[in-house]
């Protein structure tokens, strides 16, 4: 009975894509709702090690939280950083807005806002990309920065010195706390 | 120089004149002063503050002797000078009163016993009686004196004995026991006090004797007892108790029985102040548990009508009211149907102290709020509203008139009984109509068409289980459909309308079918767009059941060839008679089970696995597993090895006393499969354990309900929150996750 009762219950699609941000028709963010809980899936059961990225609420698809380890071999080894996620209501024809969490210090974040300099974020957004590339490419840009576009230029400068930067790096870097959610 | 002198000299001589002048009264030679200087002593002697022992003045001086000195002092302007010097000497005396004070108090603090304080006031009211001048004497004098005597008095008396006076003064009240009287009013007592002051200076003192004396046995008679309201008696018990009490301090001097209720009122109608305010405290203290009493607590809810009339105290009640049911109803461990009955309640009550309803809207919305947030509050509303509730009573009133749902419409200006909103109203009060129950629960959604939904399911459910083509309980589920479309409406509930048309048109069509070739199955044929989804597994019967399902719809579709018939053979159950070499077992069985025993029918052992792909293996392994265990603990099957069944022709020689060793043999075979039953249902839950590692790695820890609704993101997810628990208990056993205080983490790396 258990098992009946559950699959007659009424589905909870069309509830959690209510309660998402307005936008211009309820079948629009259905269909919205619908890609990123696709993505959501995908990413799931991939095993790209390192990245990670969940909804921060089940009602609300639109903002989520993500996870990047720093690659072995690079400066940014054995850290983790965590980012936030927001989907626009006209995603993914608009690129979604992600910041990171934990101050990271990068010639192409802004170790204050978190804000991130990635081309893909900006104009070369397109929508066939998806959060999990977008987080391969963050973890990818971590140990590969476009230090030609530094928006932290003190990082930037200190780049080819990784021992220092290493210093600069731990001293801005804190875990956030376990109950972020 | 000399003349200064001279002019000073004659001044003073001229002084001096003029005073000889008045205390000689122009007597010849000095017989006036000396006239006068007898008449000073004898005064002075006369008023002389005295001991108690020594013997009284009048002892010394006839009336008529003392009153003639004092004529004498009188005339000579004297007076002033006398009472200087008398309150002086009262001055010097007081350390002996004082030193008695000390004594006294000093006696009661060693023995607690009040009869010594009561001694002490008797002995000091000696002392001021003593001391007191003469009637004669004239109000000056006699006011000078009580003055003096009092703030001396006053300064004298200790802490101790302000608190020993507190305690004479309680032990004079009337008993708390109704049986017994109170002590015997002791007019003496009260008649020293006033003398003494002691009522003015310790008014406040004798009035919170009379306030904790009513606390006090409100508490000890109306603490518990709401059935009955017990204003009207304790209002009995002041008139026959306090009032009388309250009269000997209030009320001596009065002359009539209107004189005294003049008096009284004031201070009366301050003391039944407190009491209600008492009793509202005591009431307000007790409300959530009055809520769960009711209706048997409707005395104790008249009574609180009748005090936040009196107390104003309303804003109190409901913010007590709200931390109680924070703290006692709104968290996971009570029960949806207990936290709807205990609203149900207390929308009855606060409706009858408040009947506006204000009281009521603030105290309902966090519950409103916090049951929207729970999944099962449809269910249980929808269920109560069919009457489907195996736990006891009710939450609709049967005498409630079944009405349709009321909007929560427009306020209606033009109604000649509007009455403006309760000043204590927020400014999002609803003026809700006093609406009928049903109405405010479903007024919790926002829209009825949740209900309507949920109604649907819940109808499916119970329609699907009726087995034997039950009328009777069709039926019933017809009526209940009826009471409930005058509540939603005729439109809303359509679709449960074609679902119990399907139930009689599946019987009618089941007729035609038997009637062209007889059949052993009888389906029960639903209308797909009408009823709500239905799990589909796909299990193809084997051997004869297939056999039976082909022949039948070979039939259907002759009948009713527009229609094309889909079984869902898991939802239905099978009545089999299993003949074996020595027995014959008789059995309702699910159809899975009945399809494996079919195919034990073939050949004796099975392998599951073979099993599941022989009825198409879209069959999970754990209702596999279930089924073939069924068999097994009814003797017919018998598990080799894991996964592996053997079917028992003959039944397996058991020793005498068989019942409790088979027993034993069952759990020991559950127990040997368990392991097995967890690690298929953690394969079948390695998707879900994705995406928990997933929330889990971003969004830190997270409580197991937490976890239940994230997983509502996972597609096809249908856990149960117990199954989630023994789940994530197995991935700690597997270090995978660590918990503390009922908060999931990831196992730190």
């Amino acid at each position: 009975m258990e098992q009946v009762t559950s699959s007659l219950a009424p589905p909870r699609a069309p509830a959690s894509s209510k309660s998402g941000p307005a936008s211009s028709s309820q079948s629009g963010a259905g269909s919205v709702a619908k890609r990123l809980g696709n993505e959501l899936m995908t990413l799931m059961m991939s095993s790209s090690p390192g990245i990670s990225a969940f909804p921060k609420t089940d009602s609300n698809l639109f903002d989520w939280m993500g996870t990047i380890e720093g690659a072995s071999g690079t400066v940014y080894a054995g850290l983790t950083f965590k980012l936030s996620i927001q989907f626009p209501p006209n995603y993914p024809y608009v690129a979604p807005t992600i910041k990171f969490e934990t101050p990271c210090y990068h010639p192409n974040v802004d170790i204050n806002t978190g804000t991130i300099c990635l081309d893909i974020l900006q104009d070369k957004w397109s929508a066939v990309y998806s959060v999990q590339t977008i987080l391969i490419s963050l973890q990818s840009l971590l140990g590969e920065p476009n230090n030609a576009s530094p928006l932290n230029s003190d990082a930037a400068a200190l780049w080819n010195n990784q021992d220092a930067f290493k210093v600069h790096l731990m001293r801005h870097y804190r875990p956030l706390k376990e109950d972020s959610a | 120089m000399m003349m200064a002198t001279d002019a000073l000299r004659a001044q003073v001589a001229a002084k001096w004149q003029e005073s000889f002048t008045r205390l000689n009264q122009n007597e010849p030679g000095i017989v006036g002063l000396l006239n006068f200087s007898q008449a000073w002593n004898i005064a002075r002697e006369c008023i002389r503050p005295r001991g108690l022992d020594e013997p009284d003045h009048s002892a010394l001086y006839d009336k008529s002797t003392f009153q003639a000195s004092f004529e004498l002092l009188n005339k000579c302007r004297r007076l002033p000078i006398l009472l200087e010097s008398f309150l002086e000497d009262m001055r010097k005396r007081f350390p002996v009163i004082k030193e008695e004070v000390e004594r006294y108090t000093l006696e009661y603090e060693r023995t607690a016993d009040t009869s010594f304080i009561l001694n002490l006031i008797f002995r000091l009211l000696q002392w001021y009686k003593r001391w007191l001048p003469m009637q004669e004497l004239g109000a000056t004098l006699h006011s000078a004196f009580v003055l003096s005597f009092q703030t001396q008095l006053f300064s004298a008396l200790t802490p101790t004995f302000v608190r020993g006076f507190k305690e004479l003064c309680a032990s004079t009240l009337p008993s708390t026991d109704p049986e017994t009287d109170g002590p015997a009013p002791n007019v003496e007592m009260w008649k020293a006090f006033e003398t003494l002051g002691l009522l003015d200076r310790y008014e406040n003192i004798i009035a919170s004797v009379g306030y904790e004396h009513i606390e006090a046995h409100v508490v000890a008679t109306c603490t518990g007892q709401w059935s009955v309201s017990m204003l009207g008696q304790l209002r009995k018990w002041m008139t026959d108790k306090v009032v009388p009490w309250m009269l000997l301090m209030y009320a001596r001097n009065a002359t009539s029985a209107d004189d005294a209720r003049a008096m009284l009122q004031n201070v009366g109608s301050r003391f039944d102040f407190h009491m209600a305010k008492t009793l509202c405290d005591l009431r307000t203290k007790e409300i959530f548990d009055i809520i769960i009493d009711y209706p048997d607590s409707s005395g104790a809810l008249q009574d609180l009508k009748e005090c936040l009339h009196r107390v104003d105290q309303r804003a109190f009640l409901v913010h007590t009211l709200r931390k109680a049911n924070h703290k006692r109803l709104l968290h996971p461990g009570a029960d949806t149907r207990l936290i709807l009955s205990q609203y149900v309640a207390t929308i009855k009550c606060l409706r009858l102290i408040d009947p506006p309803g204000v009281l009521l809207f603030k105290v309902a919305d966090p519950v409103r709020r916090y049951l929207r947030g729970r999944l099962d509050t449809i269910r249980c509303i929808v269920s109560n509203l069919v009457g489907d509730d195996d736990s006891g009573d009710s939450l609709i009133d049967e005498s409630e008139p079944i009405q349709p749902l009321q909007q929560s419409d427009l306020e209606d200006f033009t109604d000649p009984n509007w009455e403006p909103e309760p000043v204590d109203a927020g400014p999002d009060f609803r003026a809700n109509k006093p609406s009928d129950v049903i109405s405010t629960l479903v007024s919790i959604y926002d829209s009825k068409d949740l209900f309507v939904k949920e109604l649907q399911v819940l109808l499916a459910q119970r329609l699907l289980a009726i087995a034997d083509d039950n009328t009777e309980k069709v039926e019933r589920e017809r009526r209940n459909i009826e009471i409930l479309k005058i509540r939603f409406g005729e439109a809303a509930l359509q679709v449960c309308e074609v679902m119990l048309k399907d139930m009689t048109d599946s019987k009618r069509i089941d007729g035609h079918v038997q009637s062209q070739k007889t059949s052993i199955i009888h389906p029960t044929i639903i209308s797909k767009h009408f009823w709500p989804i239905l799990e589909a597994t796909e299990i193809v019967m084997p051997g004869q059941f297939r056999t039976f399902q082909e022949e039948y719809t070979k039939e259907f579709s002759a009948f009713k060839p527009d229609k094309k018939l889909r079984w869902l053979p898991h939802l239905g159950t099978v009545k089999l008679e299993l003949k074996l070499k020595d027995r014959t077992v008789e059995a309702d069985v699910p159809p899975l089970e009945a399809a494996f025993i079919e195919l034990f029918s073939q050949q004796d052992v099975w392998n599951m696995d073979e099993l599941i792909a022989h009825v198409g293996s879209s069959v999970d392994r754990t209702a596999a597993l279930k089924a073939l265990l069924t068999w097994v603990d009814m003797g017919i099957l018998k598990e080799l090895t894991e996964k592996t069944f053997k079917l028992l022709e003959v039944a397996e020689i058991v020793a005498a006393g068989a019942r409790a060793p088979r027993a034993v043999t069952n759990s020991a075979v559950e127990l040997l499969s368990a392991p097995g039953v967890q690690q298929q249902q953690a394969e079948q839950m390695k998707v879900y354990w994705k995406f928990i590692e997933g929330m889990l790695t971003n969004l830190g820890s997270l409580s197991i309900d937490r976890i239940q609704t994230m997983l509502k993101l996972a597609p096809g997810y249908d856990q149960t929150i117990e199954q989630l628990g023994v789940f994530m208990e197995a991935a700690r056993l597997e270090e995978l996750v660590v918990v503390r205080d009922g908060m999931w983490k990831l196992t730190p790396k």
